[in-house]
């Protein structure tokens, strides 16, 4: 346990001394504000004839949010898709600094097991998305209020919150798998690139009807809420998250470290 | 004996490339063990192999009495290294970067930090961040996190790597005192040669993956060609004087060079030579061969130089 609490120490002090936090929460403070800048501007017209082709994008944006229910529903997607990017950035960074910094040599040849330096790292990611997840909640609630949205009973509120919790925790696990990413591309190019390609498969894939069996497809149709998803689907993002932290675990185990 | 690193056969190849070929050798505890070779030899590979950073393809290594395996952690409490360019996080300081060495090597005690930040003339510096460090102080910030937590063996890969000629004697005093005192073994790589005769007590040359020689500093000095060159008024005269006392030489820039090892060992004798033939010499001096010229020698005999 004392192990574990040093690993935290040294993971937490690297994270709260880096800029990346703070980059990432920005990012995760615009998404929610140019929605509500979006329904703002499609709820005055005025602003909206000024603002031209973005008037088209908030009518639809206002038409899909016309109450607390569906907002809350479209803070989730924000974090299935902008979100997931944010979480890529912010997984990519814990772990593929160690190795673009060249600091992965001064963890491998260490008393320290390799599995309690991952598992600080993975909580610490964990604790990330889960700071950012609650942001987004929260600017979303805010800018709701501000608002003045309708039917916001406390039923409403909670489903919703519920809503984007249970989205973020699915995001947090498909998320997993780009840390072995990361830590396979050295650095932090190869996991974006994968993230793009893997959401333009993912939107493929939904909508050819496959997407409830395809990991990264899965947290944006469980936001949208239109069908129920089948029991798999959830298995499906609890064993991509698990397979994520296994084979991450395996390469730093195992793989040769040559460079 | 107790050996503190010992490799039997240890290979590494990358596809075609062979980066280590057939390593044996063996580090008695105490010991300052200089690895040499020329960019590309092979010396980091092995390094990275002993410290169980990268799978040999055949062979063994065993440090400390452990056989080494990718991802083991049985000897590194006892072990500290630096490989290649020393690296830190460059968002956190001096400080905290010993911090999170010391945390990475529990028991080590919380003052160890404080302490190895003066042994290593970091005190103006502990609170400043690595990422600005210079190259100097970056290497000194490398092998405080290496000897934070008192270990028995130092894998060293250019401890004196960027270092001012004041730094480099600091460090120098520090490995021999760990060494004399403590009886720390040391296994470093190095390029300056002059350096490494200083301080190891045995020298492995590596070229081309493979182990060329090993012998100790003195076989060492003993290896490296000696010549005697001589001045006078007249060095055609003293040329055949010599070579007709069984001294044959060559003249280069004015100076009969005598390769002989009666001749270097005894010059006085060439001199009583000379000056009963008539063709007193003004200068005799016995020249060493550098250690960089040896050293060029001895792997270009094998397979020439990179």
């Amino acid at each position: 346990m004392k192990i574990l609490s040093d690993m935290l120490w040294i993971e937490l002090r690297k994270a709260l001394r880096s800029r990346i936090p703070l980059w990432t929460a920005l990012g995760s403070l615009f998404m929610p504000m140019g929605i509500a800048l979006l329904i703002f501007a499609a709820k005055n017209p005025e602003i909206s004839q000024k603002l031209g082709l973005i008037s088209v994008k908030a009518n639809l944006v206002a038409y899909s949010a016309t109450d607390w229910a569906t907002y809350l529903g479209l803070t989730a997607m924000i974090i299935a898709a902008g979100g997931f990017f944010l979480f890529v950035l912010a997984v990519s960074w814990v772990f593929g600094r160690e190795f673009a910094d060249g600091t992965v040599k001064d963890m491998l040849a260490v008393p320290v097991p390799r599995a309690s330096i991952l598992l600080a790292k993975f909580l610490v990611v964990m604790l990330w998305f889960a700071a950012l997840s609650l942001l987004i909640l929260l600017i979303s609630v805010w800018m709701g209020l501000l608002m003045a949205l309708p039917g916001g009973s406390i039923g409403v509120m909670l489903q919703g919150i519920a809503l984007v919790a249970i989205t973020a925790c699915q995001v947090i696990a498909v998320s997993m798998p780009f840390a072995l990413i990361a830590s396979v591309g050295r650095g932090y190019l190869l996991p974006f690139g994968v993230a793009a390609l893997t959401l333009m498969i993912a939107n493929v894939v939904a909508i050819a009807g496959w997407g409830a069996y395809f990991p990264w497809a899965i947290p944006g149709l469980y936001a949208q809420g239109k069908d129920a998803l089948p029991p798999l689907s959830y298995l499906i993002v609890i064993l991509t998250g698990l397979a994520g932290m296994a084979g991450t675990y395996l390469w730093w185990k195992y793989a040769d470290q040559n460079r | 004996m107790n050996w503190t690193i010992e490799t039997g056969d240890l290979t590494k190849r990358y596809g075609a490339v062979t980066a280590v070929d057939g390593l044996s050798l063996r580090v008695a505890e105490g010991e300052i063990y200089a690895f040499l070779g020329l960019n590309g030899s092979g010396k980091t590979t092995t390094m990275r192999m002993l410290l169980g950073m990268t799978q040999p393809t055949r062979g063994s290594a065993t440090v400390l009495g452990a056989h080494v395996r990718l991802g083991s952690r049985e000897p590194w409490s006892q072990v500290g290294y630096m490989v290649e360019t020393p690296h830190a996080y460059p968002e956190l300081t001096v400080s905290e970067n010993l911090e999170v060495a010391r945390r990475l090597h529990p028991g080590t005690p919380p003052q160890a930090v404080g302490s190895m930040i003066e042994r290593l003339g970091l005190a103006e510096y502990a609170q400043r961040r690595a990422g600005v460090l210079s190259q100097g102080n970056a290497q000194r910030l490398g092998l405080a996190k290496a000897l934070l937590h008192q270990p028995k063996l130092l894998l060293l890969d250019e401890p004196a790597n960027g270092l001012d000629p004041a730094g480099i004697v600091e460090i120098r005093e520090l490995l021999l005192e760990l060494t004399r005192r403590q009886g720390v073994t040391v296994f470093m790589s190095s390029h300056i040669l002059a350096e490494v005769s200083r301080l190891a007590n045995r020298v492995g040359i590596i070229h081309q993956g493979r182990l060329l020689q090993e012998m100790d500093i003195a076989e060492l000095e003993h290896n490296r060609r000696s010549r005697l060159l001589v001045r006078a008024r007249d060095i055609a005269s003293a040329q055949r004087v010599c070579s007709s006392a069984g001294y044959p030489g060559e003249i280069h820039g004015g100076a009969l060079e005598l390769k002989q090892t009666a001749a270097i060992e005894h010059p006085d004798q060439i001199a009583s030579l000379l000056v009963q033939a008539g063709t007193p010499p003004t200068q005799l001096v016995v020249e060493e061969e550098e250690l960089e010229q040896y050293f060029l020698r001895l792997v270009g005999a094998n397979g020439g130089t990179q």
